[in-house]
């Protein structure tokens, strides 16, 4: 009776220590619940790459975070997924479309030479120099009032540069972004500098237009190109819907159960509702720890762990009232459903596991949210329901015989008239049964 | 009779009516199978299920407007669309109710949600339908926006495809290593008939109410598995005990009787309770897990029969069938 004792005020403290855990720490909300932009890019090889390495992804990746952070929105991720793919999640997002522009575009700036050696009438070609070479691109205007980009060549490039507009004068040279020529100036003298500007041809740029190509000339080239495969984007108000309707519906669903339990199994159904409660504090406790990315695939996989939790005391009383209405004592009766019960427990729980990892393993991330969260709750449903609810029971009804089947919700005609098992031995001192 | 162990008046023999339930079940699944073979043939995409944007790639965008959209308005913006270049567009008008919407501004009431094909790195698309809609709607709020593209849309395809296949073999594995053989392959045999039973019934609501079935369909199907799986185990692991107690005096087909009703009290308060939950996420959930919720629901309350009638007589007329065996081999 002590160590159970013990035992009580060890759950005690875990409970306390859980909600003072759930508190103190912020829940992440997944995007479909605070709504913003989820996009996942796709590296794609071309001719000139066959391979997509791992050190491309990475400053693909490098590159990406710059011109995710060049949107100035807080708590943005990019992180790689799978071989090939990096997956970007943008909360709150106001202009949705703005930042899918600057997620695909390559960024790629090209200074091209004519292959006439004139005016570029045939064709143009590469002269090595390009958006790599440049250190520094800024926005300004030219002294006709266009906008134009400004750019800042580092050493390298300053030196090109100026070897390049040497050899070139009298020529002109073509500046092209992401494959389309923007302008194509001729040379008048050489430039030393390391400066250079673009403007946007006789019309000039428009503002917005400007404000890109310096935006990502100094986040910088992307290593590879990359093409959006998927995207899903929530709006703010079906959120905060979502939300508030998986509430209701916790609520509703963890109260009709109680309800349920506490009709049908009576004292005992008390008993499971408050390891429901503990339950339901520790699943959020570790969700926090962890921490989990509560999606409305999460939470769905949550309000099922429920009904797994409650299906193992189902399990354990049902098997507790057979033993008593075979007339065992309150302890041997109770010592004897729980373990009874166990392998039936613990066998459909691994199966549960097994399909879990697999999903978490092979699913998107909307079943991978929805396997955590129910590996999550089968495990801790196996303490609370078996440990928690053990506990409660001998130290509420003791060791002497059943004297209120009542509490049991089964008759004092029943009783004597089930079970006849016959125990071995061992199983009889295991359940502390006396003949 | 006195009451034993064995024979309690109000016990289901369900033994005795095995055949019923073995056609009972052929009843379920044969509509199902039969619409998902018609699906196959007329679909374009030759799949037995309607299935969405997640498997065949695409785009679909979402507004919320704050009146009623009618089916002359929906020919009207279809046009339009069309006429801004919009190839194909396939436009739906949802109802929906929102708990907080008044609190949120959020519109009420209807949600125009346009499907068309996937283009990567397309804004110009994006654009024209938000002009075109808001041109006739003033107040329309984008809600939501997802797209997918068609290789990805394979991937997870196939990908579910594996999931399900390596949650079978590990489901029989392990069984096979608790339990036995035969067990384990019974137990399998009655998950199929759940996943057939609902992908058969989602292969109806395609055809009669144009249902889709997405990836988190894959996950509820999944689950249903584990569920239904965890059904059948409490059943056998309770034959496998009385084998242990009863083997003696007993048959094997008692042995089945008895443990389907001394564990049925069990079977139908844990679906209860389940379903309890499922149901309270159906009606106040989010729109977007209603159908995953919905082929849960199915799932298990199927799950819960082939557990109950069809898993456990189907382990009987097997061992049955081993006994005459073994007694023809001895004679």
């Amino acid at each position: 009776m002590k160590n159970k004792k013990l035992m009580f005020w060890a759950i005690i403290l875990l409970v306390i220590i859980a909600a003072i855990v759930i508190v103190k720490k912020p829940t992440k909300l997944g995007l479909d619940l605070v709504g913003g932009s989820r996009i996942v890019l796709e590296a794609q090889t071309t001719d000139t790459i066959a391979k997509i390495t791992p050190d491309m992804m990475s400053s693909l990746q490098f590159a990406i975070e710059n011109r995710v952070n060049a949107l100035g929105v807080a708590e943005t991720v990019v992180q790689q997924t799978g071989e090939k793919r990096l997956l970007v999640e943008i909360p709150n997002i106001s202009d949705p479309a703005k930042a899918k522009e600057f997620l695909g575009e390559t960024a790629e700036l090209e200074f091209k030479k004519p292959l006439d050696g004139k005016y570029g009438a045939t064709g143009w070609a590469p002269t090595g120099l390009t958006g790599k070479d440049v250190k520094k691109a800024l926005i300004s205007t030219n002294p006709g009032g266009q906008w134009v980009v400004s750019l800042e060549f580092n050493d390298k490039g300053t030196k090109k540069f100026g070897e390049l507009t040497t050899k070139m004068v009298g020529q002109s040279m073509a500046i092209f972004f992401n494959g389309e020529m923007q302008s194509a100036p001729t040379i008048q003298e050489p430039i030393l500098g390391g400066h250079a500007q673009i403007s946007g041809g006789d019309s000039g740029f428009a503002y917005e237009e400007a404000k890109k190509m310096v935006d990502l000339l100094n986040a910088g080239a992307l290593p590879v190109p990359a093409k959006i495969i998927e995207e899903s984007l929530v709006g703010p108000t079906l959120g905060a819907d979502s939300i508030a309707k998986s509430k209701t519906a916790g609520i509703i669903g963890i109260g009709l159960v109680m309800l349920f339990m506490l009709l049908y199994y009576r004292l005992p159904g008390f008993i499971a509702d408050i390891a429901l409660i503990i339950y339901s504090i520790l699943v959020f406790a570790v969700f926090k720890i962890v921490p989990v990315t509560l999606t409305l695939a999460g939470i769905a996989g949550f309000i099922l762990s429920i009904g797994m939790a409650v299906d193992a005391n189902i399990l354990i009383f049902e098997r507790t009232k057979e033993e008593l209405k075979a007339g065992r004592t309150l302890f041997t009766a109770i010592n004897a459903g729980f373990d009874r019960a166990f392998t039936s427990i613990f066998d459909s729980n691994m199966t549960t596991i097994i399909t879990c990892v697999i999903l978490y393993f092979l699913g998107t991330s909307i079943i991978k949210g929805f396997a955590l969260t129910l590996i999550i709750g089968v495990v801790i449903s196996m303490f609370t329901a078996i440990t928690v609810t053990k506990n409660f029971m001998h130290l509420l009804f003791g060791a002497g015989q059943l004297k209120h089947p009542g509490w049991f919700g089964i008759k004092q005609s029943e009783i004597g008239k089930a079970y006849e098992a016959t125990e071995t031995k061992k199983e009889k001192a295991k359940f502390g049964i006396l003949d | 009779m006195s009451e034993t162990v064995l024979h309690q008046h109000k016990w289901i023999d369900v033994v005795k009516y095995r055949w019923v339930w073995f056609g009972l079940s052929l009843l379920l699944i044969i509509p199902g199978v039969v619409a998902m073979i018609y699906s196959m043939v007329t679909y374009p995409t030759h799949f037995p299920v309607k299935v969405g944007i997640d498997f065949t790639g695409g785009t679909i965008t979402q507004y919320s407007v704050n009146k009623d959209v009618s089916n002359s308005e929906v020919e009207v913006l279809r046009t339009k669309l069309i006429k801004a270049g919009i190839e194909n567009p396939v436009i739906q008008i949802l109802k929906t109710n929102n708990t907080i919407s008044k609190a949120e501004k959020l519109n009420t009431g209807t949600i125009i949600s346009v499907k068309t094909a996937f283009k990567s790195n397309d804004k110009t698309s994006e654009q024209k339908i938000s002009d075109v809609i808001k041109s006739d709607y003033q107040d329309a709020q984008l809600v939501q926006v997802s797209s997918i593209g068609p290789s990805l849309g394979k991937e997870l395809f196939t990908n579910s495809l594996y999931a399900l296949a390596l949650a079978f073999l590990g489901i029989v594995v392990y069984l096979s290593f608790r339990f036995q053989l035969d067990y384990a392959v019974i137990a399998l045999i009655s998950l199929a008939h759940d996943a057939l039973f609902v992908l058969g019934f989602f292969s109806i609501l395609g055809i009669f109410f144009d249902v889709h079935i997405d990836a988190l369909f894959i996950t509820a199907v999944l689950t249903v598995i584990g569920f239904s799986n965890h059904d059948t185990i409490v059943v056998f692991d309770r034959i496998r005990e009385n084998c242990r107690f009863l083997a003696k005096k007993a048959n094997f087909g008692e042995i089945i009787n008895a443990s389907v009703n001394q564990t049925l009290a069990r079977s139908i308060n844990t679906s209860l309770t389940t379903l309890i939950t499922l149901g309270a996420l159906y009606i106040f959930g989010g729109e977007t897990t209603k159908e995953f919720v919905l082929a849960m629901i199915v799932g298990i309350a199927i799950g819960t029969y082939s557990s109950i009638f069809f898993a456990s007589t189907l382990l009987d007329w097997w061992r049955e069938r081993q006994e005459n065996k073994t007694k023809r081999a001895v004679a």
